[in-house]
């Protein structure tokens, strides 16, 4: 079953509960690389990243739409075929970009499909099309910093 | 501050400067140079940069020298052109400047001093780089030295060790040997000069230039250690407190190459830029097989990258005998940021450029071969903060192609090895080590300057930024000596 067969048979708290494990599993893992890192830069990195998902999570909680009002930027796709890295404590500053953008990459299409599937109920619709678009906001941001580092191709 | 005219000797009046037409540089004939590695640009005659220095219409406010990251005295150095004294010009240049005859062959000038050479706004700019690279050649093969003769300073009795032999390193070596300090450079690689030896290819900076300046330094007393890597052979920390060095300068360069991290990019054939420009130019790869660096003829070699360094690649790849060489590059020719001069010379050459196509995977045989590019077509999308346009990739537009060697030039990264052994020294999250204005890191008596501390950018900036640390090492080190005395 996918994920979009999921939503059907499940209840709304449900669903909230879903998103807030995945946003709960990526500060996790985050935390955990943190902890592993070999250098500050990267243990700074992956605070950053912490924080961000910290707002996605309390966003989840309380249900905040009026955060979110801005169109999401253009997605860039930079990190879309690059390869996955796996998670570690002696990261790049370069892999680290590129785990965080596919990451929020996978979560807005996971909160696009919750859109969707809310499409007649506008409350829950806006709900997540606005998580979706923070989501690939955040998306650009990393793949803007990643081009401004990593693809200026000097 | 107003600045004091040069005394005037262009004697062609002023009308006529306007129709004197700019000098061009005499070139080997492309068809020729593609499979040689001798010197593209022959330099200008002594008759056409008297001519071409005649064209400057002495501007009260001369804007060149803003241009210029260095503030050479450009003016001044062009009327003593136009007086024919070609190494009084060197040595004008040389206040500034310490390594003229590299910064005249690869500085972009085009985007800096001539960018805004007044002369340029209704006529072609004059040709200051030319004649930076004529004088500077020009005393190198007829001053015996005198070009750079100063005056022995008494010994200071300090002990100065500079890492990284690069334009940074050189410069600060230059400065603080004529201070009268005991300056020695370590050295990782068996030759000095840094990516002006095993980056920039032989026809564009011919590697005995470099040998000579570096002969000039050991001739007042610099010292040069080769083949030995600080941070292994030995730590900073050692270097000072074991072996007395009272400063020491961090000019490491950016010298770590950055891969795609698309899948294929550890096959056979696919190299990054560093180590294929090394093997070309440092093992003399294309010496094969006077010299035992075999390099791969390739039948289609790709280049993926838009700047100098893809440039360099692509255009030895032609000439170790690759029958077709392509860049290929996400943006389009407009965004590229190599040198103008370096696009054209390629194009001259053969090269074929693919812009607008971006590689995400490299297909290997059943040996770990490369034999395919997979690919997608870019288009330009909204303008980044710094106005270049950014490449999107269009819809169902992957395609296929044969290749049989890869080159990764999209950028390098600064090597850890430093700030690993050495923990007191701040480094940012790129890792690249942090330096105020005059070169100092967070560790006492220790500089840093160049490539390190800006990430990848030009010659002329890191030799700038090198004499900016000089000057700030040398009133360290003159404190130092206070504070005991
Ligand atoms: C292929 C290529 C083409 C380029 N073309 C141009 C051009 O046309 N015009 C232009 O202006 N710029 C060009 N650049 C950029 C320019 O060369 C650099 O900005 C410049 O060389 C930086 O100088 P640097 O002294 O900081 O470092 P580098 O030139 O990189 O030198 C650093 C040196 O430090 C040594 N080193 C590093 N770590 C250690 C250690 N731990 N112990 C001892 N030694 C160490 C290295 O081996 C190296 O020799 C080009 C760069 C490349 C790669």
């Amino acid at each position: 079953m996918n994920l979009k067969e999921q939503f059907n048979s499940m209840e709304m708290d449900d669903i909230l509960l879903m998103c807030i494990h995945q946003e709960q599993q990526a500060i996790e893992l985050y935390t955990l690389a943190k902890n592993q890192a070999k250098n500050e830069n990267s243990r700074q990195k992956f605070q950053e990243l912490i924080e961000m998902e910290t707002v996605h999570k309390v966003a989840l909680q309380n249900f905040e739409i009026e955060h979110y009002i801005d169109l999401p930027p253009a997605d860039l796709k930079v990190t879309d075929y690059l390869m996955e890295p796996v998670l570690s404590g002696n990261m790049t500053t370069q892999e680290i970009i590129i785990l965080a953008a596919k990451r929020e990459d996978k979560t807005a299409k996971m909160y696009q499909d919750l859109a969707d599937h809310f499409a007649t109920e506008k409350e829950l619709n806006t709900f997540f099309q606005m998580m979706a678009d923070e989501e690939l906001r955040h998306k650009h941001n990393l793949e803007t910093e990643y081009e401004n580092e990593f693809l200026q191709e000097g | 501050m107003i600045r004091e005219q040069p005394i005037s000797f262009n004697t062609v009046p002023m009308k006529e400067r306007l129709t004197i037409q700019r000098q061009s540089m005499p070139e080997q004939d492309p068809n020729i140079r593609n499979g040689n590695f001798l010197e593209v640009n022959l330099g200008l005659t002594p008759a056409q940069a008297v001519l071409e220095a005649q064209r400057c219409i002495e501007c009260k406010k001369p804007t060149c020298m803003d241009g210029c990251p260095v503030n050479i005295k450009i003016p001044d150095f062009i009327q003593l052109i136009c007086n024919q004294d070609f190494i009084g010009a060197a040595q004008k240049i040389k206040e500034d400047n310490s390594l003229p005859a590299i910064c005249g062959r690869v500085c972009p000038q085009e985007s800096q001093c001539e960018e805004v050479c007044v002369m340029g706004r209704r006529f072609e700019p004059v040709a200051i780089g030319r004649l930076e690279r004529f004088v500077a050649d020009y005393a190198m093969n007829n001053s015996n030295g005198a070009a750079d003769s100063f005056q022995k300073p008494e010994p200071s009795s300090q002990k100065v060790a500079i890492v990284g032999s690069g334009p940074a390193g050189l410069a600060v070596a230059s400065d603080l040997a004529k201070e009268g300090h005991a300056v020695t450079i370590f050295e990782a690689l068996h030759e000095f000069g840094g990516v002006l030896v095993y980056g920039i290819p032989e026809f564009r900076l011919p590697k005995a230039i470099l040998r000579k300046e570096v002969a000039t330094l050991e001739a007042v007393g610099v010292k040069f250690v080769k083949n030995f890597i600080v941070g292994r052979t030995m730590t900073i920390q050692e270097l000072m407190h074991e072996e007395g060095f009272d400063a020491v300068f961090l000019g490491l360069g950016a010298g770590l190459p950055r891969f795609m991290n698309i899948p294929g990019e550890n096959l056979n054939g696919v190299y990054s830029a560093n180590e294929f420009l090394t093997r070309s130019n440092l093992m003399r790869g294309y010496d094969f097989p006077e010299w035992d660096t075999p390099l791969y003829r390739a039948k289609h070699a790709i280049i993926v990258g838009g700047g100098n360094t893809a440039m360099d690649a692509v255009r030895t790849a032609k000439r170790l005998g690759a029958e077709e060489a392509s860049i290929v590059y996400r943006r389009s020719e407009e965004e590229m940021p190599a040198r103008n001069e370096e696009i054209h010379h390629a194009k001259e050459e053969g090269v074929k450029f693919m812009n607008l196509v971006n590689p995400i995977e490299f297909i290997g045989d059943d040996q770990g071969s490369v034999v395919a590019a997979r690919c997608l077509r870019m288009e330009l999308g909204e303008p980044d903060e710094s106005g270049r346009r950014r490449p999107v990739p269009m819809q169902d537009s992957e395609f296929i192609m044969d290749v049989d060697m890869v080159v990764i030039a999209v950028g390098n990264g600064s090597n850890p090895l430093i700030s690993q052994t050495t923990p007191e020294i701040e480094t940012n999250k790129w890792g690249n080590i942090v330096a105020d204005e005059d070169g100092r890191t967070s560790m006492e008596g220790v500089f840093a300057g160049g490539d390190i501390v800006s990430g990848g950018a030009t010659v002329i900036l890191a030799m700038g930024a090198g004499r900016k640390a000089a000057i700030a090492m040398n009133q360290y080190l003159k404190a130092k000596v206070g504070s005991f005395a």
